[in-house]
C-alpha cells in the first residue's frame, strides 16, 4: 500500500503553544519584574537596568521559536485503523491509537482558533486512567480536517462492527440505561435540551455568587485594618469618620459586585447557547461564546445521573442535572453538567428521552424517625465548645451564638426529611442533602463497591449509613443515605449483593472457629 | 441481621499492630523527654511531668493494647464466588460489599515488619475504590490473591 497522507496542523499553533507555557510561566515572571524592574538608578549601563526585560523578551522569543519546532515536527496520519501521531525534535514521539480505544472527540473553539475557522481536537480514550491529559491533542486544525477524523473514526468503527457484530451483541447488557438496539433505530441526532437566555441569565446571577460574594467580604474584611485610617480619625471631627466609613462600605459593596458581577459573566460567556444532542451512542453537549466547546459523553460511560435542587433555585422552580462519566476528564473536572439549569417539572421528561429505561420516579422509601436524632446530635459535639468559647469570651454579645442551634437542628430534620431511597428493578436511587438536594441515580453494575457503616450508638438504635462508591472520571462519587433503618440498609445491601448468581459458596481462607 | 463475614485475620496481624503502636508511642516517649528536658532547663512548672507521663500511658494503652484488639476483634472478610465482603472499623464497624465483576486487580504487598512476621496485605481495586485486607498469611494472601484474579477475569470490562 501506499504512503498515507499525512496532515500537518496549523500554523497558529505554535503561537498557541508559545501562550501556554508563558500563560504557565506568567506569574514567576511578573513577581521577578516587579521585584527587580524599576530600580534603575540612572548610572548603570542600559542593559543592567534592563535586564529583567530582556529575559523577558529572550523568553518569548525562545518559546516561539520552540513553539514552531513542534509545530513543524507534528504530523498525523491514518492507518490501519489507527490515528498515528508523530512529533518531537530530539525526542521523536510516536503515538498510535486504535480508533476503537477511541470514546470520544472533544472540541474547543478558542479566540485563537475562531478567526481562522479552527478547532482544537482532543481525543479521549478509555484507558487513559493514569494520565490527566487527554490522549491525543491536535491543537489547531481545520473544520474540515476535523470532519476528516471523524470520517475516519465513524468509518473504523462500522468495519469493526461488521467484524464482530456477534460480538457487541453480546456486550450490550441487559441492565443498561438503554434498551437493546437503541442505536441502530435513531441514526441521526435528536436535539434534546438547549437553554434559553433567560435561563442561562438565572443560572449565572444564582451560580456560585454566594460563594464569590462571600469570598470577596472575606478578602475585603481582611483588608479593613489598613482601609480605616484610624489616626486621621481621630483627629478629624465626627462627621467626617462617618464620611470615611460610607466610603469603605461603598467601596466594599462595589468590590463585591464587581467580583460578582465577574462571575456572572464568565458563567453566560462560558454556558452560552448550552445545547445538548443525542446522538447513536453518545450526548453531545456544545457550549459557549468567546470559547466554542463540544464535548462528547459516550451513553456506555455514564455511571450515574444525579439531579441536584439548590434551595436558593428551587425557589424559582429550577433543578441542575449533573452526570458521572468514567471518561478520562472530558470536562474540566469528572461530573459533566447535562442540563445545568432546568425547570423542575421538565427534568423527567428531559431525562426519559436521553435514557428512556431510567426509573425517573421520587424515590418512595423515606426514613422513619428511628435515625432523626443523628442528624443533628453529632453536630453538638462541635457546637458546645465554640458556643461555650464564644459566649465566654465574649459575653453579652456571645450569647447570640446560641441561636446557631435551632438553625442546625433545623438543618438536621430538613436533611432527615429528606433522605430517601428506591430499589426498581436493577436501579437504585439514593435522595440525601448537605444543603442542596441531590438524587442521585444509579444502576447496580455501576455501583462500583458498597458500604454499610454503623458506630455503636448506631447499632443501639438500629440504625446503618449506606454508601454506594460510584466512578467518576479518575475519582469516585459517593452516594450516601444517612442513619437510616438498619433493615432497610440490609435490604439495598443484598439487593446489591445478587449481582450475579447467588451462591454463598466458600472459596478460601480458614473460617473462624470460636 | 446479616451474618459476619466468616474469617478472621491472621493472629499475628494483632501482634504487627501492637509493634506498630509500641514504635509509636517510644517516639512519642522520645519527644517527651524531648520537652521534659526543655522545663528541666527553663525550670517550668513541674506539673507538665505529670501530664506527659499521663498522656504516654494513656496513649500507650490505647494504641498498644485496646485498639488492636478492637481492631483485631472487628476484623472479618469472605471471598465468595461473586463478591468479597469485608467487616472492618474500630468504633464505626464497617461493612463493604464488592462484587467479583466489579474487581479490576489485586496486589499484595509486604513492609520488612510484615514479612518478618511472614505476613502480606492484599488491596482489591475496583474502577473506583480500593479496599485492604491488612495482615494475612502470605501463602494464604498469594492463593487468595490468585482466586480473586481468576474469579474477576470472567467479568466483562464494560466501565
Amino acid at each position: 500500500m501506499s504512503e498515507h497522507k499525512r496532515y500537518k496542523l496549523h500554523w497558529i499553533t505554535a503561537i498557541l503553544e508559545m501562550v501556554k507555557t508563558l500563560k504557565e510561566a506568567i506569574l514567576p515572571l511578573v513577581v521577578l519584574l516587579f521585584a527587580n524592574g524599576w530600580r534603575g538608578s540612572g548610572n548603570a549601563p542600559w542593559y543592567v537596568e534592563y535586564w529583567t526585560f530582556i529575559v523577558f523578551g529572550v523568553l518569548i522569543i525562545f518559546l516561539l521559536i520552540s513553539g514552531i519546532i513542534k509545530w513543524v515536527r507534528f504530523v498525523y496520519w491514518f492507518e490501519d485503523d489507527e490515528l498515528r501521531i508523530e512529533s518531537g525534535l530530539f525526542v521523536k514521539k510516536k503515538r498510535y491509537i486504535p480508533f476503537d480505544r477511541i470514546q470520544s472527540l472533544d472540541y474547543t473553539e478558542g479566540i485563537f482558533h475562531r478567526p481562522f475557522g479552527l478547532v482544537k481536537v482532543k481525543v479521549e480514550t478509555a484507558g487513559s486512567s493514569s494520565s490527566k491529559q487527554a490522549e491525543g491533542e491536535l491543537t489547531a486544525i481545520s473544520k474540515e480536517a476535523a470532519k476528516r477524523v471523524e470520517i475516519e473514526l465513524a468509518e473504523a468503527k462500522k468495519r469493526k462492527r461488521n467484524n464482530v457484530v456477534i460480538d457487541e451483541e453480546e456486550h450490550m447488557l441487559e441492565e443498561g440505561f438503554i434498551p437493546q438496539g437503541h442505536h441502530e433505530e435513531t441514526p441521526i441526532l435528536t436535539n434534546i435540551f438547549t437553554m434559553t437566555n433567560k435561563d442561562l441569565l438565572i443560572l449565572a446571577t444564582t451560580s456560585g455568587g454566594i460563594g464569590v460574594i462571600l469570598s470577596g467580604v472575606a478578602i475585603f474584611a481582611s483588608q479593613f485594618g489598613d482601609l480605616i485610617p484610624y489616626e486621621w480619625m481621630y483627629e478629624e471631627i465626627s462627621a467626617f469618620i462617618k464620611f470615611g466609613v460610607l466610603i469603605v462600605a461603598i467601596a466594599v459593596f462595589f468590590g463585591v459586585l464587581g467580583v460578582w458581577l465577574l462571575s456572572v459573566a464568565m458563567t453566560f460567556l462560558s454556558n452560552f447557547n448550552f445545547n445538548v444532542t443525542l446522538g447513536e451512542e453518545d450526548i453531545v453537549i456544545t457550549r459557549g461564546l468567546l470559547e466554542k466547546k463540544r464535548a462528547t459523553v459516550p451513553l456506555k460511560r455514564i455511571q450515574s445521573i444525579v439531579v441536584v435542587e439548590n434551595p436558593l433555585r428551587k425557589l424559582f422552580g429550577y433543578a441542575s442535572v449533573t452526570i458521572h462519566s468514567a471518561g478520562g476528564g472530558i470536562s474540566d473536572s469528572s461530573k459533566i453538567n447535562l442540563f445545568p439549569l432546568v425547570k423542575r417539572k421538565m427534568v423527567e421528561r428531559y431525562l426519559l428521552e436521553v435514557f428512556p429505561d431510567m426509573h425517573v420516579d421520587e424515590p418512595a422509601n423515606k426514613l422513619t424517625v428511628r435515625g432523626k436524632p443523628f442528624y443533628y446530635r453529632i453536630d453538638f459535639l462541635w457546637m458546645v465548645p465554640v458556643i461555650g468559647a464564644l459566649i465566654y469570651f465574649f459575653f453579652p454579645y456571645g450569647l447570640f451564638s446560641l441561636a446557631i442551634i435551632p438553625v442546625i437542628m433545623a438543618l438536621g430534620m430538613w436533611q432527615h426529611r429528606s433522605a430517601a431511597f428506591d430499589i426498581s428493578g436493577n436501579q437504585l436511587t439514593m435522595r440525601f442533602r448537605g444543603i442542596s438536594l441531590q438524587t442521585a441515580y444509579m444502576m447496580r453494575k455501576r455501583i462500583q463497591s458498597m458500604e454499610m457503616k454503623q458506630s455503636y450508638f448506631h447499632r443501639r438504635k438500629g440504625v446503618a449509613t449506606i454508601v454506594a462508591s460510584v466512578k467518576s472520571g479518575m475519582g469516585t462519587y459517593h452516594a450516601t443515605v444517612q442513619h437510616m433503618e438498619v433493615e432497610k440498609a440490609e435490604e439495598i445491601f443484598d439487593w446489591y449483593e445478587k449481582d450475579r448468581v447467588p451462591s454463598a459458596k466458600q472459596v478460601t481462607g480458614n473460617p473462624v472457629t470460636e | 441481621m446479616r451474618a459476619q463475614p466468616a474469617n478472621r485475620i491472621s493472629r499475628k496481624g494483632l501482634k504487627v499492630w501492637r509493634l506498630y503502636g509500641i514504635i509509636q508511642t517510644s517516639i512519642l516517649t522520645l519527644l517527651a523527654i524531648g520537652i521534659g528536658v526543655l522545663v528541666y532547663i527553663f525550670e517550668w512548672p513541674t506539673w507538665i511531668y505529670l501530664i506527659e507521663v499521663g498522656v504516654i500511658v494513656l496513649f500507650a494503652y490505647f494504641i498498644i493494647a485496646l485498639f488492636p484488639k478492637i481492631r483485631w476483634m472487628r476484623w472479618r472478610y469472605e471471598v465468595r464466588e461473586s463478591e468479597i465482603e469485608l467487616q472492618h472499623g474500630l468504633f464505626i464497624v464497617k461493612r463493604t460489599l464488592i462484587p467479583m465483576v466489579r474487581v479490576q486487580h489485586v496486589d499484595t504487598s509486604q513492609g520488612p515488619i510484615l514479612r518478618k512476621y511472614g505476613l502480606a496485605e492484599i488491596s482489591i481495586s475496583t474502577a473506583a475504590t480500593v479496599h485492604t485486607i491488612p495482615a494475612l498469611v502470605m501463602g494464604e494472601a498469594d492463593d487468595m490473591r490468585n482466586r480473586i484474579s481468576v474469579l474477576a477475569r470472567v467479568a466483562e470490562d464494560d466501565v
